[in-house]
């Protein structure tokens, strides 16, 4: 299997691909949006921050261990860290494998576990805290 | 050895990265303990070169400790 993992401050962009392989039957690309409210109240953006090299690191063990189960080609990850604003994608996820089943369980657990081990925190602003367009509030 | 803490551990530890004397023996419980002596570890997870470690278990060589609150990501 191939793993790309990537962390990135800047707006996620969709990979270059390349073509897939005889076999592979599925491709299922996941991108996680900033939602406008957070726990029922409205919000400007999302700051993430990351231990990186730990995330990394945690991402290639969680997606390791459910090639195990199941079996993909490759495995794209790219999480947004920094001041995402509202309706962008703070996570990218893209899986090629041979039947769609492997993929769409793949990708559910993938996200489950992150969710769950990988270094990575998110804070939400609000929009009154919002002073210049693009900039995040935590910032100052 | 270096020392990190993240998020809600910085506001609850008081620094985001410290450079401490440590011994091999020490557990990362007693590095904390040490440097912040009234900061609770409920809730919070330990890190040793980049691995989840157990708050009672010696960090041996390493080199960078971290401090984990729950995680957020997605």
């Amino acid at each position: 299997m191939e793993t790309y993992i990537a962390f990135t401050s800047e707006p996620i962009v969709s990979p270059a691909a390349g073509s897939a392989g005889r076999e592979i039957g599925a491709e299922l690309e996941f991108h996680g949006i900033v939602r406008e409210t957070e726990h029922g109240a409205a919000i400007a953006g999302l700051q993430y921050e990351a231990y990186v090299p730990m995330a990394e690191r945690e991402i290639a063990r969680i997606i390791a261990g459910l090639n195990t189960q199941w079996p993909c080609e490759t495995v794209w990850f790219i999480h947004r860290i920094g001041w995402v604003p509202v309706g962008e994608p703070s996570l990218y996820i893209r899986i090629r494998s041979s039947h769609r089943q492997q993929a769409f369980h793949f990708c559910m657990a993938l996200i489950d576990q992150l969710k769950t081990d990988a270094p990575i925190w998110k804070r939400a602003a609000l929009p009154e805290n919002i002073s210049q367009p693009g900039r995040s509030p935590l910032d100052s | 050895m270096k020392v990190l803490a993240f998020a809600a551990a910085r506001e609850r530890a008081g620094f985001a990265e410290l450079e401490i004397p440590v011994n091999p023996s020490d557990t990362p419980r007693a590095i904390l303990t040490r440097i912040a002596p009234h900061m609770s570890l409920a809730d919070l997870r330990a890190a040793v070169d980049y691995e989840y470690w157990d708050w009672d278990t010696p960090i041996g060589a390493a080199a960078e400790l971290a401090v984990i609150p729950p995680v957020s990501g997605g």
